[in-house]
């Protein structure tokens, strides 16, 4: 410990003593990291912006239709409830009109029945005052009922008066449905028939077995009468979007890292010839090849770590202050490691250079 | 006395140059101080050098407490240097960019011990030199005669077996001279065997054996 702690003391020293190559090999890696960060960075806060849209967009989506005989039942969300993979699931029934209820000659809207575990994807209330009698519209169904303050009653054709308990805010995977009325049940018995399932994948990877194994457990009567949607366009689009970017940005950082690479190695190597003497007498005076070794290693990861961090947190300031998306700390935590294994390793040739020093050679008087 | 090293039938030549050392032998023993004199470029430095075991011998052995040397590997060679050996160099061969008590307590890093520990030992003896005030200091704002008693200095800290001193009178005036010779008398009475390289005739009268070249 104590040696260890002596030898980051010296190789602390020694790079103070060297201002002008360790001031170079600081900025040259804090340059390179803002480089990074600046365009691969900046290319993977994009592609990360781009693949959310995408999947807010329905990527993971899969949505099953069944016509009325079809004899799909909100069981079925018990079946799926014991898939691997699923997100989430909902059923819907089909779709009845409604009008306001003060108004039944006012524009009509399609309400459904929505059967689920879960709603708060739906950004549903998980407790209603009348549960199966409240309902929750879109923006778009609001206004065409004529219910700008998101509250009123519903008459349905069936002859039902439904409660409007707030305003539905559609997520992407439902937008298809507007205008949208959910009266959403938490309590079912499972025989309920429904026209609609819509289930989730966790993520894009699971959706083509998500959807095989969903269209195993549907159970219905009639097959023939059910149609499947999967977004493979958009789950396609996804993951060409992925490896085009991630070639690119991994080409991009390893060119950087070995430009960096090379000029610290470059920069140390003339610093060894500079301090041949240096080192000469070091091992004369006992210096261990490896403590040489060991020494610069050491100073070099010192001003790496100088250099990540200026240049990390420089960069990420200007980011912000240009209102450009950051790439996040688990990319900019790679590339900071990155950068200090590259200026490591790019030391060690320099170093073993200066461990074998003759110290006669260097300490001889002319 | 104990013969604490020894150099047997050791010969040594640079690379495609006549040779400096053929089948040469001395011992150095406990308590002793040898003068090694001879004129410019008969070997004396190289010499020291291989006596310090920074050389290989073409043939021969160099004997350190009756053990060969010459089949020891680097690291070992460099852990006997660390701890057995202390150096004085022809031109000091201080590092210019720390300070003077930086360059005394140096020789810690490498027998894994706390320079810092060492400072107020490091104090004494450049007081002893009159070169505590210069402590602070780098070497190159410190006169050549100053620079010499630092090696020096730097040498004695840890009180080695064995000192290898080449010239250490080299820059000195005659007063200081007589300091730094009965230096190295001191620490050869402590039991060690001093090897002082120099053409001072004073110097090589005041060791107990001269050794020409």
């Amino acid at each position: 410990m104590r040696g260890a702690y002596s030898l980051i003391r010296e190789a602390t020293a020694s790079a103070m003593s060297q201002r002008v190559a360790s001031v170079l090999t600081i900025l040259m890696l804090a340059g390179m990291v803002t480089a990074v960060m600046f365009t691969t960075g900046r290319t993977v806060a994009a592609e990360q912006q781009v693949l959310s849209a995408i999947d807010q967009a329905g990527t993971r989506t899969i949505q099953v239709r069944a016509e009325d005989d079809a004899g799909l039942t909100a069981g079925v969300l018990d079946r799926i409830a014991h898939i691997d993979g699923v997100e989430w699931a909902a059923v819907f029934s089909s779709a009845t009109d409604a009008t306001n209820a003060v108004n039944t000659d006012g524009l009509r809207v399609p309400v459904r029945y929505a059967y689920s575990l879960d709603f708060s994807l739906l950004k549903i209330p998980a407790h209603v005052a009348l549960p199966g009698h409240t309902g929750f519209a879109s923006a778009i169904a609001l206004d065409q009922l004529g219910l700008p303050d998101d509250a009123g009653a519903l008459a349905l054709h069936s002859g039902e008066v439904v409660t409007v308990g707030g305003r539905l805010d559609v997520p992407e995977f439902a937008a298809r449905f507007e205008p949208l009325v959910l009266i959403p049940v938490a309590a079912f018995t499972g025989d309920e028939a429904a026209n609609i399932l819509l289930v989730i994948a966790e993520s894009p990877e699971l959706v083509a077995p998500v959807a095989a194994a969903t269209l195993s457990v549907l159970a219905v009567e009639d097959p023939t009468r059910i149609s499947v949607e999967v977004s493979r366009e958009l789950a396609e689009l996804r993951s060409l979007i992925e490896s085009e970017l991630g070639s690119f940005s991994r080409g991009l950082v390893l060119a950087l890292l070995a430009t960096t690479g090379v000029l610290v190695a470059a920069i140390l190597y003339g610093l060894v010839m500079m301090r041949r003497k240096d080192f000469g007498r070091r091992r004369a005076l006992g210096a261990s090849r490896g403590f040489i070794v060991a020494l610069l290693l050491t100073q070099t990861a010192l001003l790496a770590v100088a250099g990540v961090s200026a240049g990390a947190g420089l960069s990420t300031l200007a980011l912000i202050a240009l209102g450009d998306p950051l790439p996040g700390s688990s990319f900019t935590a790679g590339v900071g490691v990155l950068a200090m294994v590259t200026a490591v390793t790019a030391a060690l040739v320099p170093a073993i250079e200066a461990s074998r020093r003759d110290p006669i050679v260097e300490l001889r008087v002319p | 006395m104990t013969t604490l090293l020894e150099a047997r039938e050791i010969s040594f030549a640079y690379a495609e140059q006549a040779p400096l050392l053929d089948t040469w032998s001395a011992r150095f023993d406990a308590g002793s101080v040898t003068a090694l004199t001879g004129s410019s470029g008969r070997g004396k430095s190289t010499l020291l050098y291989i006596l310090g075991l920074m050389l290989g011998v073409d043939s021969g052995e160099v004997f350190l407490d009756g053990e060969a040397t010459s089949l020891l590997r680097d690291a070992a060679k460099a852990a006997l240097r660390a701890t057995r050996f202390g150096f004085v160099f022809q031109d000091a061969a201080l590092d210019h960019t720390r300070t003077v008590l930086d360059n005394v307590t140096e020789a810690a890093l490498y027998r894994g011990e706390d320079r810092r520990a060492l400072e107020s030992t490091a104090r004494g003896l450049l007081e002893r030199f009159a070169v505590d005030l210069a402590v602070d200091r780098k070497p190159g704002q410190v006169s050549g005669g100053q620079a010499q008693r630092i090696a020096l200095c730097r040498a004695l800290l840890f009180q080695p077996d064995i000192l290898l001193a080449d010239e250490p009178t080299g820059n000195l005036d005659p007063a200081t001279s007589d300091l730094v010779v009965t230096a190295l008398r001191d620490h050869a009475r402590t039991g060690a065997a001093v090897i002082v390289v120099t053409h001072s005739p004073a110097v090589a009268n005041a060791c107990d054996v001269e050794l020409r070249l």
